[in-house]
């Protein structure tokens, strides 16, 4: 496991020197802020007469929608894209290639270092809504259970890192492979949303896992099945990525 | 003699049938093998075969006695440049070493100093790659792969894009370590006089096929040059294939 760590950090480290993940990170966090203030000034103007804390009470479990269904699939589009294809294409792959580490551990520890890059940005986006909640007057009410939400969000957002990871095996250039993680991540949405028969059977139908677990009253051997599904989704995901890598001539 | 690489009939055929065919040869410890032969004759292809960047079609590669398909162990103890270097534009010098650093547990920062001072980088050491030459590309691809002080050392053309000085210097470090410590090379270059300068052994690769693996004495016996030995070797090849 040493030179998996190794190879993490060193994706980490990679992700990290690029800029446009900062860009995105400070981006994302200013939505959250602006979400914020826009259900402020549209109780101010409709004289709702709602309290803050009220209306500002949920923030983090409203913003939950927007950062899991499109901000976090950005992320890690760019982020699989950038540590596969974008490698492969440029042939700096090679650096890792080239030194003692099995392709397992490298195919899983990039996969692995774009899931902590999401997992960073919910972090920080949890305590910016979080401080823009309580800086606003709304209180602490909800943040625990947003918190949990969060976290809870991590299990399928996971499974869509490997969902990307594996399409990057699948072509070559860097710019065909970004068009079809999003071709198929949107067509996979719709596809659950709008086929109510295949719905429960499409992973991106989990993304907000929380709400499984949060809010309803399940009992825990109806959601055995969901939990099984998705991970033989991860399992499909990652075996048939890895074999694809393995595969891959650099 | 330690035998620190061995081929056995290595095939790797690519989809436009180019690549290398039938290749058998070992390498003992210490020695300087070089790979010679023009563009295209599967210098490359040998190369990725021994360090995993491709796999063969036929045949078996071991690397210190493992096989080259179980990488931590085949390639612990080597070290490689393949075609041009592996470099991130927007990471430093220094960057770069510190992330090869991590698979090595032998390697600190002295180390790390003195690899930039004998690659002669270390007044670079935290500017961008890419906005190194390519003769500055070439030495970091080359400090990279003697970071962890292998026992092995693969180098495809590994004075590319090098001025006359600094190809010199590599081979006087090449040559040196050798000696010294008594690391094994392999190099494959499309020039005669530099195999000629730095192998003890010369393998002739044309058009994937291997046509001879002599000693450079035993090459230099009946020939004036050794690039006089690959010109009669191919000759011989197609006077064969036209009788």
């Amino acid at each position: 496991m040493e030179r998996f760590f190794a190879n993490l950090s060193n994706e980490l480290f990679k992700l990290r020197k690029r800029k446009k993940y900062l860009v995105f990170l400070i981006l994302g966090s200013a939505i959250c802020v602006a979400s914020a203030l826009r259900v402020l000034i549209v109780n101010y103007i409709t004289d709702g007469g709602v309290s803050r804390q009220a209306i500002l009470g949920g923030l983090m479990s409203s913003n939950l929608t927007f950062l899991l269904l499109l901000f976090l699939p950005l992320m890690a589009i760019m982020a699989t894209c950038d540590l596969f294809v974008g490698e492969q294409v440029d042939h700096t792959i090679r650096f890792s290639l080239m030194r003692p580490v099995g392709k397992g551990k490298i195919f899983f520890s990039k996969a692995a270092a774009a899931f902590l890059l999401c997992a960073f940005d919910l972090a920080v986006m949890y305590v910016v809504t979080t401080l823009t909640q309580v800086c606003l007057g709304g209180g602490t009410e909800g943040i625990l259970t947003s918190l949990g939400a969060s976290l809870l969000d991590l299990i399928p957002l996971a499974v869509l890192v490997l969902f990307f990871s594996l399409i990057n095996q699948l072509v070559k250039g860097s710019s065909l492979t970004v068009l079809l993680c999003v071709v198929c991540y949107v067509g996979l949405l719709i596809l659950g949303t709008y086929t109510p028969a295949v719905g429960g059977l499409v992973f991106t139908g989990y993304l907000r896992w929380h709400n499984l677990w949060i809010g309803i009253t399940l009992p825990l051997l109806s959601l055995l099945p969901r939990i099984g599904l998705l991970a033989g989704y991860g399992l499909v995901f990652g075996c048939c990525g890895y074999l694809l890598f393995d595969r891959r001539e650099a | 003699m330690d035998t620190v690489l061995s081929l056995d009939h290595v095939s790797k055929i690519y989809p436009n049938g180019r690549g290398a065919r039938n290749i058998t040869f070992s390498v003992e410890r210490g020695q300087v093998v070089g790979l010679l032969g023009p563009n295209g004759s599967g210098k490359t292809t040998i190369m990725k075969s021994i360090t995993g960047l491709s796999q063969p079609t036929e045949g078996t590669v071991t690397v210190f006695g493992a096989d080259a398909a179980d990488r931590e162990r085949a390639l612990a103890k080597v070290g490689s440049l393949i075609e041009q270097p592996a470099l991130y534009e927007n990471l430093t010098a220094q960057d770069h070493l510190r992330m090869a650093a991590r698979y090595y547990p032998n390697v600190d920062q002295a180390r790390m100093d003195k690899v930039l001072e004998i690659v002669g980088l270390a007044p670079y050491r935290k500017e961008r790659c890419g906005k190194f030459s390519l003769g500055m590309k070439q030495r970091m691809g080359l400090g990279l792969a003697l970071l962890s002080e292998p026992e092995l050392m693969i180098l495809d053309e590994p004075t590319n894009g090098l001025d006359i000085e600094a190809t010199v210097e590599i081979r006087e470090i090449i040559i040196r370590l050798a000696k010294e410590k008594g690391v094994t090379f392999l190099v494959a270059s499309h020039l005669a006089s530099e195999i000629e300068k730095m192998c003890d052994k010369v393998l002739v690769l044309h058009e994937g096929e291997m046509l001879s693996f002599d000693t450079k004495e035993e090459a230099l016996r009946l020939n004036p040059s050794l690039e006089d030995y690959f010109l009669a070797k191919v000759r011989d090849k197609k006077g064969s294939v036209v009788l």
